[in-house]
């Protein structure tokens, strides 16, 4: 046994990231992390990477129990992670960062020969097509992120930590990645893979462990286990229950957009339209550019080319400001970063977009009394627990922060709202409510625009489903069509097209 | 979840005993600092040093709370003190400069003075505001920069030395005076945080800057026009500021081209003590009276127990730096 962790516990303000969880991992298998985002899986390989320390439980590795281990040490003897969120630094060459902390030198002065050596053995090694004296900030994400595996490997590798690895690769890379862990396999590395996508899981994986909510549900052998026994072990629940019966009965458009493409090029020439009385959905890969989409029409991105129309106005030059006037309202997938202000209580969070009204405010003066009803009717309404307004947002748990979030777009007359990524990070209870919510605004005639990387969110609940990929929108499915092989099939279409050419 | 539950249950009781003790700390430390120094010196005590106390105070409490606007906002204002310089060189000069011009009318001179004097805080916080908010220099930067600036014009104007002859008049207004027996800088400092207190508590633009301060992307996100509320940030620092200064500027007579000295770092004490914190969306009105209060008491007390200058500073310097530390136990304890 390479790892093994018994009673592995960990809180963070106001959540418990982790639960009495056991994990162990032999040498020379792949032993899959699955859960929904949220379940745990990040804090557990995180302890494991040295970054956080449990707040109990035992932790072994080679039978030795870890104890203040820090993620320099965990390198050192051997745990090796590769996170979603790189450690490459940017304006250094491929060649000076997979050597980053541990150059080689001599008497202080770097030995840049047998570095560059190592670099192009290892690469090689790899059959990575990377070009070792290539600046990072010049990489596509999916060469950052073979940069980053090649980094993993330097040296004396016994664990290796891979997260979500295929989010940005192409079939092809996939395909070299895999034949890479079967490699590593063979030389007795273990390897833990996280990932929610099921057929890398089936593929891949030796054993199984679901996480749900902070808990541990089961830990299975992955021969023999089906996809919707998996499902429901990470839901905690059947499919068709988690998602409501939601009826579409499209009205007049709210949202129109023509040609639209942003200054960066994440967005190219896309076309689009948002009916009341019904959710649109758009699915797309990691950086697809579906979120900088509905961003540019909330105001948040520079648009260069293109129309917006808002129930049937033109639109241009949009502002946050100006979009909630005209009634469009955007929901940021990150409530930490860009929604909401931790420190601050939940009745101004929840009025903090509507301060124009005079409702809130009249001739720039608080109308806190007012305030202080019209917050507590839609935080009843919302079903936030506990009902208390003067609790500070920091204090939350990530689906009560995401319902006072919500609160914001009830505060004024909202006909579009944009959802980007609604459920990232809540439990599944938290997810039943805001999906409930989406159904009680459509059936009182908003549109709803559901921006989600969470396959079966979009297939369940949208009405029609846009699919993005690279910028572009590669399709528009409606009624029987969307299915998740459609879907899968547009975001590969032009990767096999593009490289026949 | 019935676990996840019961946590959470557990929770508010604990945060609030240490909320309850976190904010008892200070005044609790306050009357013991006050007992401690009234036991080597029994003149702490004494009616005529109380009175003092409260007059050193009020100077305090109001650049406490110019520095206050713009913490609050994640920044401060290192040009605070000699922006209290140069306005009061500038005010003096107005003033001197119109009774020479004009002969014998004192009230038009104080009213240029005083007009000058804000003006000058007024375009001060306005380049401060300015570089910060759309400029996006770094407040720390920004206001280095114009702390050089200000002392330039205040060295300048005033060829390094006091800008005497300023009207008896001004002095009788800001400085000598009472109403009902309460010292003249007592009464401006109350009616000032009180008018201050209802912007931070009950206008849009106070709930901004609060806003502003606890999260500036999500602010901007929700439509809040940041940028504006910023620079009015900075520009009420520097007026408040000014109005300090004229105050000031009453109290020795003259303009004074060093005037401002310490503010800066008293001015940053006091707030950061009383409890504005510098990661910004936490402060209050209440907070800077009590680290006024202290900073005061602690310098006064020093004072009287002839405790070395330069060992006061040091004294100073230390509680800053552990007032900051103290903060980090306040965040935990939200």
């Amino acid at each position: 046994m390479l790892l093994e962790m018994r009673g592995i516990s960990k809180a963070f303000p106001g959540v418990q990231a982790l639960d009495r969880v056991d994990f162990d991992l032999r040498a020379g298998e792949v032993h899959v992390l699955f859960g929904e985002n949220g379940a745990g899986k990040s804090t557990l390989i995180n302890i494991i990477a040295g970054t956080f320390a449990p707040d109990a439980g035992s932790f072994e590795f080679n039978g030795e129990p870890m104890r203040g281990l820090t993620p320099h040490r965990a390198r050192v003897i051997g745990i090796s992670p590769v996170f979603q969120e790189f450690s490459l630094v940017a304006e250094m060459t491929v060649e000076e960062n997979l050597f980053l902390g541990r150059e080689i030198a001599k008497a202080g002065v770097l030995n840049r020969g047998a570095m560059r050596e190592r670099a192009a053995r290892t690469i090689a090694d790899l059959g990575f097509a990377l070009e070792p004296g290539r600046k990072v900030v010049e990489l596509s994400r999916a060469h950052q992120q073979m940069t980053e595996i090649a980094k993993a490997l330097m040296g004396n590798v016994r664990v290796l930590i891979l997260d979500e690895p295929t989010a940005s690769l192409t079939e092809s890379e996939t395909v070299r990645l895999f034949e890479l862990i079967a490699q590593l396999k063979a030389s007795g590395i273990g390897i833990i893979y996280v990932s929610h996508r099921m057929s890398e899981i089936k593929q891949l994986g030796d054993r199984i462990t679901v996480l749900r909510d902070g808990r541990l549900i089961a830990t299975l052998d992955a021969a023999g286990v089906s996809e919707n026994e998996l499902v429901e072990l990470m839901t905690g629940r059947k499919i068709d229950l988690l998602f409501p019966h939601v009826d579409h009965r499209p009205a007049e458009t709210l949202l129109q957009v023509e040609d639209l493409t942003l200054a960066d090029h994440s967005v190219e020439g896309v076309d689009f339209h948002a009916r009341a009385g019904e959710i649109t959905g758009i699915a797309g890969l990691v950086g697809c550019g579906k979120s900088e989409l509905i961003r540019a029409v909330y105001g948040l991105e520079t648009i260069i080319g293109g129309t917006i129309r808002v129930e049937g106005q033109a639109y241009g030059h949009p502002s946050p400001a100006r979009s909630l006037e005209r009634g469009v309202c955007y929901f940021p997938s990150d409530r930490v970063v860009e929604g909401l202000a931790l420190g601050r209580p939940i009745r101004e969070n929840v009025s903090m977009a509507a301060l124009d009204l005079t409702r809130f405010a009249r001739l720039r003066i608080m109308q806190r009394g007012s305030e202080r009803r019209i917050v507590q009717g839609i935080v009843d309404q919302l079903g936030l627990r506990p009902p208390n307004i003067e609790r500070v947002v920091g204090n939350l748990s990530g689906g009560n922060r995401q319902k006072v979030m919500l609160a914001r777009g009830l505060t004024r007359t909202t006909r579009v709202f944009l959802f980007d990524e609604p459920t990232v990070g809540i439990d599944v209870g938290a997810k039943v409510e805001v999906y409930e919510l989406m159904k009680q605004l459509v059936d009182s005639g908003a549109a709803i625009v559901l921006v989600s990387s969470e396959l079966p969110e979009v297939l369940h609940l949208a009405n029609r489903l846009y699919v993005m990929h690279r910028g572009r929108m590669v399709a528009e499915l409606t009624g029987a069509d969307i299915a998740e092989q459609r879907v899968l099939a547009c975001f590969f279409q032009d990767e096999k097209t593009g490289q026949a050419a | 979840m019935a676990e996840a539950k019961s946590t959470g249950a557990a929770r508010p009781a604990g945060v609030a005993w240490t909320a309850l003790l976190v904010q008892a700390l200070l005044p609790i430390a306050l009357i013991l600092l006050l007992l401690g120094f009234a036991l080597v010196e029994s003149r702490v005590l004494s009616a005529g040093n109380l009175l003092n106390l409260l007059v050193q105070a009020s100077y305090l409490a109001i650049f406490a709370s110019a520095q206050m606007m713009v913490i609050i906002t994640r920044g401060f204002d290192l040009s605070l003190g000699t922006c209290v310089s140069a306005v009061s060189v500038v005010s003096a000069l107005a003033m001197t400069g119109s009774l020479a011009a004009g002969g014998e009318a004192t009230g038009l001179a104080i009213a240029a003075g005083m007009l000058f004097g804000l003006g000058m805080g007024a375009l001060i916080g306005l380049f401060n505001g300015f570089a910060v908010a759309w400029l996006r220099v770094n407040p720390f930067v920004a206001t280095l920069g114009s702390l050089n600036i200000c002392l330039g014009i205040a060295t300048m104007a005033s060829d390094g030395r006091p800008v005497f002859n300023v009207p008896r008049e001004f002095s009788a207004l800001v400085y000598n005076g009472s109403v009902m027996g309460v010292p003249m800088p007592v009464v401006l400092a109350v009616l000032l945080l009180a008018v201050l207190h209802f912007v931070l508590n009950h206008t849009v633009f106070g709930r901004a800057l609060f806003l502003i301060g606890g999260n500036p992307t999500a602010a901007a996100v929700a439509g809040l026009p940041s940028r504006r509320y910023l620079t009015l940030a900075y520009v009420l620092c520097s007026l408040i500021a000014a109005v300090g200064a004229l105050m000031l500027t009453g109290r020795t007579g003259s303009g004074e081209p060093n005037l401002g000295g310490n503010l800066t770092l008293e001015s940053i004490a006091a707030a950061v003590i009383g409890g504005v914190s510098l990661r910004g969306g936490i402060g209050g009105v209440p907070s800077v009276i009590l680290g006024a209060l202290f900073v005061t008491v602690l310098s006064n007390g020093m004072n009287l127990t002839r405790i070395d200058g330069n060992v006061q500073m040091i004294v100073l310097g230390s509680v800053i730096i552990l007032a900051v530390f103290l903060d980090r136990f306040r965040a935990v304890a939200r």
